[in-house]
């Protein structure tokens, strides 16, 4: 489940279904759920990926190419959630393919797949509203964004319809490069908290047990997500999965 | 002009971006909605194009042409006449006032062809901006004439590798980029896509075209024109050559989309017309893009990098299935024939892109009577298209020539290193 406030910070990581193939997703799972993640998304890949960068980009382009799509995401949900209880999996996805699989049914099948919260980068909170009484009846968690940028006035509106936690954009830009993480920063989160009691997920530019240390006390959530990728992708899931264990180690969160 | 209701023509449009671009769409649409009622603004934007892009551009008639087809009388609306050699500038004028007005000091821009790419690098060079423009790799390779003027003009030209390397991925890369540049940077979109307000944005200042184009109808036939016929990528020339007359149920609007190769998938670029394009949202936008049941964007075609684009302005998908506007599309094919017809009988070279709006335009001329007129909107100049025009022409002289233009590249080059 989601963390409470305060709780000790806990790294989410990420899994692109397709990405290296359908049949390896399940086992990376297994490794990264072993090496004691406990939070995961399942990234349904996309042609058109306007918010991440280039591991990830390429990543979802290699995931089509195998099969990768939101029945598949489904499925692999259903597989993992059943056999992780105590994991906890968060369908990220770009509108388009939930849209064409028609928004009402992906959230009653995210949810009966053991979808626990979702989080869609261009889905404005907007769009969220009004679904949100379905949303709370199927217990699925719509994880907002809210970026440096964003006004208080936006924070407020986003905070009132997010559940399970907010995810706070640390930096401009997209995934995939390092984060400062100094007082703006610092003064940053201090402003999303007073909008929200929900915990917060720090996303962007988290590559290294340092950055995990330097989030540990700001935040209960960080997502480890394109490094991961790149390990993935240039190690193989077995050595990703060691390399997360190791990580949590190093960064004192073991 | 048409005008959105809170961003949305019918169920298309709206404003899906990541949260990091909202500030700055919000910051445009706020000076928008301040100046698009200003007549003052108008006035300044239309001297702009007159003293810097040469407007008005003429309508001529294309007798010859017309006489041969033997059906209604032929005028182009002459776009390629503008400065950069195409309609783009127009748009990329209008969006440098406001460039000024924000007070930002960089300009970003995806292209397909290349002319809003270079449009845009005239502007940043006129303006003392800093500009980078995105381009798909193999678009670069198809239009690599415009690429050299780009960097010539200092704008940094930056390929792009993923993907299909077209039209639609610089536009993902151009979005990219303004994620993380957005507080000193204003992204120049070349078409009438993306999130609002854009799609109303760049129909406004290309409606210049169709202004121009009903006041010299009245003056050189008497009359409004029967139809007005445009191609289609993004829609924005459509939209500049059709805005002035949306409410002239009699003049009939019809715009040209790339039949390519085939109907079949990835062959064309046809969003349109049925059994195509289908309701989505990607790119910031909803409207009718070519996707599978999964809701992936297609691969497309067009022989015109212009028209190579998986979406269409929210307006027009809007306005062709109220039916004000008629689809149609013309193949690689057809476009080239219609490309050497009228190089021949009227001394005019147009683009590939505008090509596509003179076939289309062509063979609904064939089936009207001679007291009826058609104009066609000729959006661009085709200098830019020698290599491919080359390919679909092949003339041995052409290839020796290029092969003896490469030595001499060469030769050049290991001087310079030998120094």
């Amino acid at each position: 489940m989601f963390p409470k406030q305060n709780d000790k910070l806990q790294v989410m990581s990420h899994a692109i279904v397709g990405f290296p193939s359908l049949d390896a997703n399940e086992h990376a799972i297994d490794g990264l759920v072993a090496s004691g993640v406990k939070m995961i998304e399942l990234q349904v890949p996309f042609s058109d990926p306007v918010a991440d960068g280039h591991t990830i980009a390429n990543a979802c382009h290699e995931a089509l190419k195998t099969g990768g799509s939101v029945r598949e995401t489904l499925k692999l949900c259903k597989t993992v959630s059943s056999k992780h209880p105590d994991a906890t999996f968060i369908l990220m996805s770009y509108l388009n393919p939930l849209y064409r699989y028609g928004l009402e049914q992906l959230f009653r099948d995210a949810a009966a797949a053991g979808f626990k919260g979702m989080i869609i980068p261009d889905m404005p909170v907007e769009e969220y509203e009004q679904y949100m009484p379905l949303l709370d009846e199927l217990g699925l968690a719509p994880i907002l964004l809210v970026t440096p940028n964003t006004s208080d006035e936006r924070v407020a509106r986003i905070a009132k319809s997010a559940r399970g936690m907010v995810y706070v954009v640390s930096r401009m830009g997209v995934t995939g490069k390092q984060t400062q993480w100094g007082d703006d920063f610092k003064a940053y989160v201090k402003r999303i908290r007073q909008h929200t009691d929900l915990p917060l997920s720090i996303g962007f530019g988290v590559r290294s047990a340092d950055d995990l240390k330097d989030l540990t006390g700001v935040a209960e959530v960080a997502a480890f997500c394109s490094r991961y990728i790149e390990w993935q992708r240039d190690l193989g899931s077995d050595t990703a999965a060691a390399n997360m264990k190791q990580l949590l180690v190093d960064s004192e969160l073991a | 002009m048409i005008r959105s209701d809170k961003g949305y023509f019918g169920e298309f449009g709206g404003r899906y971006v990541p949260e990091i671009l909202l500030p700055a769409l919000t910051e445009l649409e706020e000076m928008f909605e301040q100046l698009r009622d200003d007549p003052s603004f108008w006035q300044e934007y239309v001297g702009l194009c007159q003293e810097f892009s040469g407007r008005p551009t003429p309508l001529t008639p294309l007798r010859r042409l017309s006489k041969e087809l033997g059906g209604a009388q032929i005028w182009l609306k002459r776009e390629d006449l503008n400065h950069s050699g195409a309609h783009k500038v127009n748009n990329v004028l209008g969006q440098g006032l406001l460039v000024q007005r924000m007070g930002k000091k960089r300009v970003i821009a995806e292209t397909g062809a290349g002319q809003h790419g270079l449009a845009t690098a005239i502007m940043a060079a006129r303006l003392g901006l800093q500009a980078t423009i995105y381009m798909g790799a193999d678009d670069i390779e198809r239009q690599y004439s415009n690429v050299f003027w780009m960097r010539q003009l200092g704008s940094e030209v930056v390929g792009v590798e993923t993907g299909n390397r077209t039209l639609k991925e610089a536009l993902d890369e151009a979005l990219r980029d303004w994620a993380a540049s957005v507080e000193d940077t204003h992204y120049v979109l070349g078409t009438a896509c993306g999130p609002a307000p854009f799609p109303e944005l760049v129909s406004y200042f290309q409606s210049v075209i169709s202004i121009e184009m009903k006041e010299q109808a009245l003056a050189q036939i008497g009359r409004l024109p029967d139809e007005v016929v445009a191609c289609v990528g993004g829609g924005s020339n459509a939209m500049g050559a059709f805005g002035a007359f949306l409410e002239d149920e009699e003049v009939k609007l019809v715009g040209v989309e790339a039949g390519g190769l085939s109907l079949k998938d990835g062959e064309h670029s046809v969003r349109m017309m049925a059994n195509t394009g289908e309701p989505g949202i990607a790119q910031g936008y909803k409207t009718l893009f070519l996707q599978n049941d999964d809701g992936q964007l297609g691969d497309t075609h067009s022989i015109a990098a212009g028209l190579d684009y998986v979406g269409v302005s929210p307006i027009l998908a809007h306005l062709s299935q109220t039916g004000r506007v008629v689809p149609e599309a013309a193949s690689d094919k057809e476009v080239t024939e219609a490309f050497s017809l009228l190089m021949k009988t009227e001394g005019i070279i147009p683009a590939l892109e505008s090509s596509h709006g003179l076939a289309g335009g062509f063979k609904r001329a064939k089936t009207m009577r001679p007291d009826q007129h058609v104009i066609i909107n000729l959006s661009g100049r085709g200098d830019k298209d020698i290599f491919n025009i080359a390919k679909a022409f092949p003339q041995p002289e052409w290839t020796e020539f290029l092969q003896r233009e490469a030595d001499r590249a060469r030769e050049l080059d290991a001087a310079k290193k030998g120094e």
